[in-house]
């Protein structure tokens, strides 16, 4: 039975990842800070920190869809920047909705197509397409401001059916991950693709699966572009700036692969809230922004070295 | 792509695209504002671009060796907070610079063995790398502006032996270092032959671990010399540079035809920096702003890697 628990928690020969070691960590945090920190165990800390993880934890599902096929999308902070700086554009919410998704599929399918079809290197792809953005974001908004159409920022506070609205974010980007990765053709595909180099023998569209993956990316981005929009009721062009590494960090956290083809959603959600939780717990804590980066950058630096892979390099 | 295989085509891909951009910007130049083409103008313009030319050094190093370093921003930021601090105002500017190169060369090593040796991700370890670093300085720093860069280092830097730019000499001299490195040593084949295909260098007794610790000690090492360099040419100390240096290098090296392990020479690259010295010059002068250089930037990296992409297909 102790080996079980074993292979389960260093998850030896699963596709799911390790993930069942930072959830307890996590456990054991939460219980740590609720009996230092006094403010840690009130309803409404579980409501902030709620609302603090529903951005990370969007962008963190899209970014481990790309992970899964060997991939890595560095312009997702970007594509959130922009996001807000198109819905702070003083025009109805009509116009600047469909224009925020339309501008994610773009650069979805520009990332998708530079990787699958002109076979660029995903980080260079990415990295370029992100400075683009980014460039076009400041074009939009050069600095921080503009308002949000009232349909957007009803979208995200408040409460609907007297549940807080973020919960309610939380609740369906989760479904509809759970959807994409497990009850669709797509994410069984994906995990193929990242698990060999013979998914393509066994009659799997790899270039498009791959495509679609960097498609749909960006429009999780995009839907945490449009939750930060309406809470800080803004735009801002560099809102985004921290969420390519931080949403790495989560994916990482929770157990997915790198190398590719081995991750899981439960992995995903209990990486962004083991992030969430220590920035918050920080906070309760007093402790310095600066070293919350640092910390940030350590525990990354811990998690990928417990995951040895195969080969050198990216 | 059945175009592309024309010999003479194939020859032309052959060249790195950082030569034909640098002639095109060069003749832009000329069009443009005749008056700039004058050798002093241009020297001072190429000063400002040695620090990245030094980071590319290090970096065409590791992406031959088919790993990535993203941490020298980081480096940078650290030497810059050590030398204008003042924390060290009693100690010898010689022994400063070591202490700086030490620190530039532990970063390395790190980054070196949980890539080599833990065979982490190389873009995840010099990410988490480098965040730890800015955040370790910023918090050091805890907000107070950084004190004066003391005169020794803003002395060498504007020295101009011969009429050209001290700084200058000192990438070009570093530039053929590495390349005598890299043709003419056996670690140089190492990385040459890691980079082309690196389990039929490890099968041929080739080093694998070894030479990518190696190579990113080295990079670790030119980072810290780029922060040296960079302090020098502010006089003041700052906590606000170092990301775009890190996407201007790997630019850089991609331009001048280093991708993730093919071509391991140094002067493509070399001229890919000289390309952003002059792009800034051209970009400036047209009026372009900020938003706009970011675009032009991220086209030139698509567009070279995408041209590099194809090559490798109709091969």
């Amino acid at each position: 039975m102790f080996t079980q628990i074993g292979n389960a928690l260093s998850a030896k020969n699963s596709r799911q990842g390790l993930w069942l070691l930072p959830l307890l960590v996590g456990l054991a945090a939460s219980l740590a800070l609720s009996v230092t920190a006094d403010d840690f165990g009130t309803p409404q800390n579980f409501l902030n920190l709620t609302a603090q993880a529903a951005p990370l934890l969007l962008v963190s599902i899209g970014q481990m869809l790309v992970v899964l096929v060997r991939g890595l999308d560095l312009s997702v902070g970007s594509v959130v920047s922009l996001s807000t700086a198109i819905l702070s554009l003083d025009a109805p919410a009509v116009v600047t909705i469909p224009a925020v998704f339309g501008a994610a599929l773009l650069i979805g399918l520009v990332n998708g197509i530079a990787v699958t079809r002109l076979r660029v290197h995903p980080i260079i792809a990415t990295l370029s397409v992100m400075g683009i953005t980014q460039g076009i974001t400041m074009l939009v908004r050069p600095v921080a401001g503009g308002t949000i159409p009232p349909l957007v920022t009803t979208l995200v506070s408040g409460e609907f059916l007297g549940i807080y609205m973020p919960v309610i974010w939380v609740v369906v980007a989760i479904l509809v991950g759970w959807k994409l990765l497990y009850g669709s053709r797509f994410g069984l595909h994906l995990f193929a693709i990242g698990g060999g180099d013979t998914a393509h023998a066994f009659g799997i569209p790899v270039r498009r699966n791959t495509l679609l993956a960097y498609v749909a990316c960006s429009c999780f981005a995009a839907l945490a572009g449009v939750f930060l929009a309406g809470r800080i009721t803004s735009g801002d062009p560099n809102i985004g700036a921290q969420y390519a590494v931080d949403s790495i960090t989560a994916v990482a956290l929770g157990g997915t692969q790198l190398a590719g083809g081995v991750g899981s959603l439960q992995g995903t959600v209990v990486g962004t809230a083991l992030l969430a939780l220590l920035a918050n717990g920080m906070n309760l804590l007093n402790v310095s922004a600066f070293v919350q980066t640092a910390v940030k950058g350590l525990i990354l630096l811990a998690v990928i070295s417990i995951q040895p892979r195969k080969n050198i390099g990216l | 792509m059945s175009v592309l295989r024309h010999p003479v085509l194939r020859a032309a891909t052959r060249i790195p695209p950082s030569y034909v951009v640098f002639a095109v910007l060069l003749a832009t130049l000329w069009v443009l504002k005749p008056a700039m083409m004058n050798p002093n103008i241009l020297a001072t313009f190429a000063r400002q671009v040695v620090p990245l030319g030094i980071v590319v050094l290090g970096q065409l190093l590791v992406i031959s060796s088919r790993s990535i370093d993203l941490s020298a921003g980081g480096v940078i930021l650290l030497v810059n907070y050590l030398i204008s601090s003042g924390q060290f105002n009693g100690v010898p500017p010689l022994v400063l610079v070591g202490i700086c190169l030490l620190v530039g060369l532990g970063v390395g090593l790190i980054n070196g063995l949980l890539i080599g040796k833990r065979r982490a991700s190389a873009v995840i370890v010099t990410l988490a790398v480098n965040i730890v670093l800015i955040g370790l300085v910023e918090y050091l720093a805890n907000g107070k502006p950084p004190g004066d860069v003391p005169a020794f280092f803003r002395n060498i830097y504007n020295a101009r032996p011969g009429g050209v730019p001290a700084p200058l000499i000192f990438w070009v001299g570093l530039a053929m270092a590495m390349s005598l490195v890299l043709s003419r040593t056996i670690f140089g084949r190492f990385v040459a032959s890691i980079g082309s295909n690196p389990v039929s260098a490890h099968f041929s007794g080739v080093p694998v671990e070894r030479t990518v610790v190696t190579a990113h000690v080295i990079a670790g090492f030119m980072s810290a010399l780029a922060g040296l360099v960079q302090t020098s040419s502010i006089a003041v100390g700052s906590v606000r540079f170092g990301p775009e240096l890190v996407m201007n290098s790997i630019a850089a090296t991609i331009l001048g035809g280093v991708i993730f392990g093919r071509g391991a020479g140094v002067w493509g690259p070399f001229f890919g920096v000289l390309c952003f010295a002059l792009l800034f010059v051209v970009m400036t002068s047209l009026g372009v702003q900020e938003p706009g250089k970011l675009v032009v930037q991220g086209c030139i990296i698509l567009l070279a890697a995408v041209f590099y992409g194809v090559r490798t297909k109709s091969n």
